[in-house]
């Protein structure tokens, strides 16, 4: 009887220290990264908040202080001014799409290459990976000394097989830029090598083969089957690769400084110009900041060919 | 039971929490790992590898008669050609009277951020900094190095020891470098400008050395026999300090302050500029290589010493290469001069020095620690050991004495001869960004994008603008 008239009443409510309890049950996935994503923020949200609050500021150092005035959007109307913005983006865009599509092109064919290959193929995986160890400083060094007009490895060879009117490669306005793609070709096909390489050996066999059984041809199995297959990894190569030529800085530096004239100048280069050499923070912050903002519609942009593709 | 095991796992949850955030914590705050170590057996100059911690107090352990040594000091000095001057320089310091120096050695692109680094901290690392012609007026005009005189109000500067158009000192109210600023940095290495030329091939056509932008035409046009032997080689890479030598050779500067008014003008567009501009391209462009768009300085000296070139302007320090047996094919048949101009006697050189100073974030001991090695650094005898050990000094009477010297007299006395024409590049915080827009246009005009007037008259409209956005008096443009 008493029994039953308990069950009528309304449930006691939990005590406080049950209620912490099941609170704390069911947040504890969140409490246990919480330090992770503390350091996290810590370590890449302020640096973008910072590099956000340069973009608006005047930024100096006067007697060890550093002083910080807003100045809103006059960064803005600087870059709209500044004549060399427009130029530094479009050798940059020259370049971008140069490289990324070139190096596409010939890390897809080397890799169904290599991976057809039943002979050497673990001595080709290595001497195509070279490029990619060697340092970027490293590489701007011998490429220019390979370059050198009167004493350079290229047209010292040019000359021997009789041609006299050797170029002048990176003097040359003409040649400067596809001389600095070449350079970029011979490092950073390597990359998208690797990556294709993996793609096509993950892969399941399996299709290709029914494919063959079925009669089609080799070109068929790679249009059909290969490519389709090899779509996601692709894009993300692309993706990656185009945000590493958006911030190419020691090739050119070291080959060209941006030269001649302004044929090589690309917007990382300005940047470390306008900061280092200028020590005008605030601008040069504005422009790694647009900088950022236009590898980010890139980004943006393969992330949904990414989702389609999948 | 029920009761015992939730309440076990909730200490857990929170102990595990708790000990996670305390590790990042611990992690993300901890002091940084450092490589130094405090050298035992001094003297000795100490290198980058061996750094003592320069807050640390010294430990003075010698007998009381002898005097007390300074605490120790670090250089921040630049790798370059002088260096192992600069070194043995430091030894004979060390040696002489005890007190102990490090070295902190950087190449050049790392200097400038280094130096602010320092500047910034609660005390710098570094009791002296080499400061390049490019910066060091930031320096002072931040107040960044501390004013010689608040460390040694009795401070005066031996008159032998050149000043570089004022490089040494800093005018508050004017906002630039002028004869009755303070002195804020001493100069350590006296770089200027020489012309060099071919002795033997100008004595073979019977050429004397080149007083005027229009002999050294002359010479060119009569040694021109490319691609054996280039007439002349202008420096495109980049171009703006040698083409600013030119400009004063014809009397012309890119800006000029009247110190009357305070008031700017840009100059670089006038009559002087457009001259100096078309000299200097038709001299690259007519005699020298066909990438006489992309030329550095390593490019020429390899060029001189390969005997393919016949004149140039190029660093002073760069002569004792031309020299170098091991190196050069030309040794003995280089000649060096003061830079043409456009009269004989209006000659001009550029400086491109560097000085040294001492932090404003240190403590007075240290300062004057600092300052004992940049007197003693800067006496006659220090200054002729310096030059024979290979640097360049910065004393008039050094250079003079040198000029008998049997292997280094022949460019010494260059040296000794440019000093009354010594100029120097804009020395204001935004000389930067001027020498950026200078640099471009000139690269611009070489490489053949834009013609040399549209060049002139486009960094004076940038120039024009980056003063008056700086907020200085600046007269109107001249069409």
């Amino acid at each position: 009887m008493q029994s039953s008239l308990d069950s009528s009443l309304p449930p006691k409510p939990p005590s406080l220290v049950a209620r912490f309890g099941n609170f704390v049950d069911r947040t504890f996935q969140y409490w246990t990264v919480a330090p992770l994503v503390i350091v996290l923020l810590l370590l890449v949200a302020y640096p973008t908040l910072q590099l956000l609050r340069m973009s608006v500021s005047e930024v100096d150092i006067v007697k060890g202080e550093v002083v910080w005035e807003v100045v809103g959007l006059k960064h803005l109307e600087t870059a709209l001014q500044d004549q060399l913005v427009p130029i530094a983006l479009q050798n940059t865009l020259v370049f971008v799409v140069a490289v990324v599509v070139i190096e596409t092109f010939l890390a897809l064919v080397i890799s169904i290459l290599v991976s057809r290959s039943k002979h050497l193929d673990g001595l080709y995986r290595t001497v195509l990976l070279i490029p990619l160890l060697v340092p970027p400083i490293a590489i701007g060094t011998m490429w220019r000394l390979m370059y050198d007009y009167n004493y350079g490895f290229i047209n010292q060879a040019l000359k021997l097989i009789g041609i006299v009117a050797v170029p002048t490669w990176t003097a040359n306005p003409q040649l400067a830029m596809p001389s600095v793609v070449l350079v970029d070709l011979w490092h950073w096909t390597s990359f998208m090598f690797l990556i294709i390489l993996a793609g096509l050996e993950s892969m399941p066999q399996e299709v290709n083969e029914a494919a063959r059984v079925d009669g089609a041809s080799e070109f068929q199995v790679l249009r059909f089957i290969t490519l389709p297959l090899l779509r996601p990894t692709l894009i993300t190569a692309i993706m990656l690769r185009t945000i590493f030529a958006f911030k190419v800085f020691d090739e050119i530096f070291l080959l060209t400084g941006g030269g001649p004239g302004t044929a090589t100048e690309v917007i990382s280069l300005y940047i470390y110009e306008v900061f280092s050499g200028q020590f005008r923070l605030g601008y040069a912050s504005f422009l790694a900041l647009g900088l950022s903002v236009i590898i980010s519609v890139f980004v943006i942009f393969y992330r949904r060919l990414g989702r389609r593709a999948a | 039971m029920n009761k015992t095991t939730k309440h076990k796992r909730l200490t857990l949850h929170w102990g595990l929490s708790i000990l996670l955030f305390v590790s990042f914590s611990l992690a993300a705050c901890g002091p940084a790992v450092t490589a130094t170590s405090v050298p035992t057996e001094p003297p000795s100059v100490v290198t980058e590898d061996q750094f003592p911690n320069p807050t640390e107090e010294p430990q003075v352990t010698t007998p009381t008669e002898e005097p007390q040594p300074l605490p120790p000091i670090t250089i921040l000095i630049n790798e370059s050609p002088w260096l192992a001057g600069f070194e043995a320089l430091v030894n004979k310091y060390v040696e002489e009277t005890g007190n102990q120096v490090t070295l902190n050695r950087t190449p050049f692109p790392g200097m400038l951020e280094k130096s602010r680094n320092a500047v910034q901290a609660p005390e710098s690392e570094f009791d002296i900094l080499t400061l390049n012609e490019q910066w060091y007026m930031q320096f002072y005009a931040d107040g960044l190095v501390t004013p010689i005189k608040e460390i040694d109000p009795n401070f005066e500067l031996d008159p032998q020891v050149i000043e570089y158009e004022w490089a040494t000192r800093w005018d508050p109210e004017l906002g630039y470098s002028s004869e009755n600023g303070e002195i804020y940095g001493l100069p350590i290495n006296g770089n200027i400008m020489l012309f060099f030329y071919r002795k033997d091939l100008f004595e073979a056509k019977g050429l004397a050395a080149p007083q005027t932008w229009a002999d050294v035409e002359a010479a060119a046009e009569a040694l021109q026999d490319a691609p054996n032997m280039y007439g002349y080689v202008i420096r495109t890479n980049p171009p703006n300090w040698e083409f600013q030598g030119f400009l004063a050779g014809y009397g012309g500067k890119l800006i000029t302050l009247d110190e009357k008014t305070g008031e700017w003008e840009v100059t670089i567009n006038q009559e002087a500029g457009q001259k100096a501009l078309a000299t200097w391209l038709k001299l690259g462009t007519t005699y020298g290589p066909p990438n006489y768009a992309d030329i550095g300085q390593p490019d020429m000296a390899s060029l001189m010493m390969a005997g393919n070139a016949a004149q140039f302007v190029l660093v002073g320090a760069s002569a004792s290469d031309f020299d170098n047996a091991e190196k050069s094919f030309v040794v003995g048949n280089v000649g060096a001069t003061v830079l043409p101009g456009e009269m004989a006697g209006s000659n001009a050189t550029m400086s491109g020095i560097w000085v040294l100073g001492v932090p404003h974030n240190l403590p007075d001991e240290r300062k004057q620690a600092a300052l004992s090695f940049l007197n003693w650094a800067l006496t006659k005898d220090a200054q002729l050991f310096y030059a024979q050990a290979g640097a360049i000094p910065v004393r008039q009477d050094v250079y003079e004495e040198m000029s008998s010297d049997p292997t280094r007299g022949w460019w010494m006395k260059a040296m000794a001869d440019s000093t009354p024409f010594i100029h120097a590049q804009p020395r204001l915080a935004e000389t930067p960004q001027i020498i950026e827009v200078v640099d471009r246009r000139l690269k611009q005009a070489v490489a053949g994008e834009i013609t040399a007037e549209q060049a002139l008259a486009e960094a004076a409209k940038e120039i024009h603008k980056i003063l008056t956005d700086a907020g200085y008096k600046v007269k109107p443009l001249a069409e």
